[in-house]
């Protein structure tokens, strides 16, 4: 709706450098790609850029960037939960730390810290999730598009 | 010879678990003889065939004990189940297991069964290994194992259940592992195991016998373990689905309690739905489920997909605190992850799923609950609770407070019965 172009393209795996994931630079975006033996599009949307990883098991990532090259969001869904470790990089350390007095709920996992953001929710055969930084999120782009 | 008997008898008497064995063998003895019953001339009185005993109780209480500890949840449903080697009269009996519609299959933590019972191999004659996540990240990591299971009178058998945390296994995969915690312990589980009673014959199904599955199923040479296919039948199972009668599902059946909840709770969890006389649907309304086990929840005039209901889930959790208007429970405290409302909220919502029936016309079912302030409600003495929420955002997980004061019936993929076909929900 907002966008200005969408640029659609399918990319093979593992010809990218690597890089880091939820507040890094894109090229951690291609290095979830070859993690996750995926097939990814890019969308170019006004304000950002959306990278949808897709697994042959059913797995959609999605990788929010800012125009300066940085992943402000990720997002899943699929039949099992994807590697926190590397989606989040080093705040899954926070997200891990936050949730551990919340585990006898036995729910879905919503943690809402000052910076970082993350939901976790679902079931077996059917999880998804996504996380955001409030800190880098694009001048005019809410929390809404992470999706 | 003679001596040999009487040893054994000695045991068989030591045994409770043995002795219901061996009683449950002769009652399928009986069954199997064929048409029982029936009238041979005048004045013969018809007697009915006997009747495989299907109610299994559950209770609701503070859970297993752990270093002198109750290490219990709360909105805990646990049941005592029997697991025996296959085709044996060795067998376990293991209390307080968590009875989850979330999921299905036995999972036991490895230090809870005494048994010694091989590894399950695939055909390339390497263990198995399954993983389960579960949405707070936690996962359980181990192998397959075969064992006859035991609930009520009704036993099946040869069935995959998963070993949790088998230290003479391989390590869990990072795909699996996904940087979560492992719950893998019983004081982690808050259970001795989780008995998965859910709406699939399968944990995972099809889709972890095709070419390119999930990180669900491995297969674990000693070089390590890959994500492989693995067939359906060879899969974690729900036991209830392989039950030789009273296959076609289940239901749960709990009391309701008062606004400031229970220290304890006894109900059942029936085999059967419409198979015998005691598990007639009445007039429960069913709705069917999609292939992960979803369906709609209408909540203000919006549609929420994804929601499903859960035993094996603590509140009612839904959406969150900016559409519901429940303020969130303090961060640092007891309720932490739950709603604090200051005094309780009344809502309904409207449950959606095609009708199982297949007559193309969804069913849709009126819900009310009420959700009160969770931190005295945690703070007290009580262990269940009918009026617990907390944040899902997006969907509804219609938890253990959903099934409290109503039978819900659970019914299996591909099963039939008078509510029609599985996967289906009827309450």
């Amino acid at each position: 709706m907002r966008s200005a172009f969408i640029l659609f393209s399918v990319l093979a795996a593992a010809a990218f450098p690597a890089g880091a994931t939820l507040g890094g630079s894109a090229e951690s975006v291609v290095t979830d790609q070859a993690r996750f033996h995926a097939k990814r599009a890019v969308l170019e949307r006004r304000d950002y850029t959306v990278h949808e990883i897709t697994g042959d098991d059913g797995t959609l990532i999605r990788e929010y960037v800012t125009p300066a090259g940085k992943v402000f969001g990720v997002s899943w869904t699929g039949p099992t939960i994807p590697d926190l470790a590397q989606l989040l990089g080093a705040y899954n350390a926070e997200f891990q730390n936050t949730l551990r007095s919340k585990r006898s709920r036995r729910s879905a996992a919503v943690v809402r810290n000052a910076d970082l953001v993350v939901e976790s929710a679902g079931h077996t055969r059917a999880f998804h999730g996504r996380a955001y930084l409030n800190s880098m999120l694009p001048n005019g782009v809410t929390q809404d598009v992470v999706q | 010879m003679t001596e040999r008997r009487a040893v054994r008898l000695v045991r068989w008497r030591n045994s409770a678990a043995v002795v219901v064995a061996g009683v449950l063998l002769m009652t399928l003895a009986a069954c199997s003889g064929g048409v029982s019953g029936g009238s041979i001339g005048t004045g013969v009185t018809t007697t009915p065939p006997p009747t495989i005993n299907n109610v299994q109780p559950v209770l609701m209480d503070d859970g297993p004990v752990v270093n002198g500890q109750f290490v219990g949840f709360n909105n805990s449903v646990y049941t005592t189940v029997i697991i025996c080697v296959p085709g044996t009269t060795t067998c376990q009996s293991i209390d307080h297991v968590l009875v989850d519609t979330g999921s299905t299959g036995l999972r036991l933590p490895a230090s809870v069964v005494t048994l010694s019972l091989p590894f399950a191999t695939d055909t390339s004659n390497n263990p198995i290994g399954n993983c389960v996540q579960y949405a707070d990240t936690t996962y359980q990591w181990g192998p397959l194992v075969k064992v006859d299971v035991q609930m009520a009178g009704e036993v099946a058998s040869s069935v995959p259940i998963q070993i949790v945390g088998p230290t003479n296994f391989a390590a869990a995969p990072s795909s699996c592992t996904a940087g979560g915690t492992p719950a893998q312990t019983v004081a982690d589980l808050g259970s001795n195991g989780i008995l998965g009673v859910g709406l699939f014959r399968q944990d995972c199904g099809s889709a972890c016998a095709a070419a390119s599955p999930p990180a669900i199923y491995f297969t674990c040479p000693a070089s390590g373990c890959a994500v492989a296919p693995v067939a359906v039948n060879a899969q974690l199972q729900n036991p209830v689905w392989m039950f030789p009668q009273d296959n076609n599902g289940l239901s749960i059946i709990l009391p309701q309690v008062g606004a400031a909840g229970s220290v304890s709770l006894a109900g059942s969890m029936i085999f059967g739905i419409s198979t015998q006389s005691d598990n007639a649907l009445g007039g429960a309304q069913a709705e069917g489920a999609d292939p992960e086990g979803n369906f709609t929840t209408t909540f203000n005039g919006k549609v929420y997909s994804g929601s499903f209901i859960d035993s094996g889930s603590s509140g009612y959790f839904f959406l969150d605190s900016s559409t519901t208007a429940l303020p969130n429970c303090a961060a640092n405290s007891d309720a932490n992850g739950f709603y604090c409302p200051a005094s309780p909220v009344a809502f309904t919502a409207i449950n959606s799923g095609p009708n199982p029936k297949g007559t193309g016309i969804p069913v849709s079912i009126n819900v009310a609950f009420s959700i009160a302030n969770a931190l005295p409600l945690i703070d007290s003495p009580s262990v269940v609770f009918n009026n617990l929420g907390g944040p899902n955002p997006g969907s509804f997980d219609w938890g253990v407070p959903f099934f409290l004061g109503r039978t819900v019936f659970v019914g299996i993929e591909g099963q039939s019965s008078p509510a029609g076909t599985g996967p289906y929900w009827a309450y």
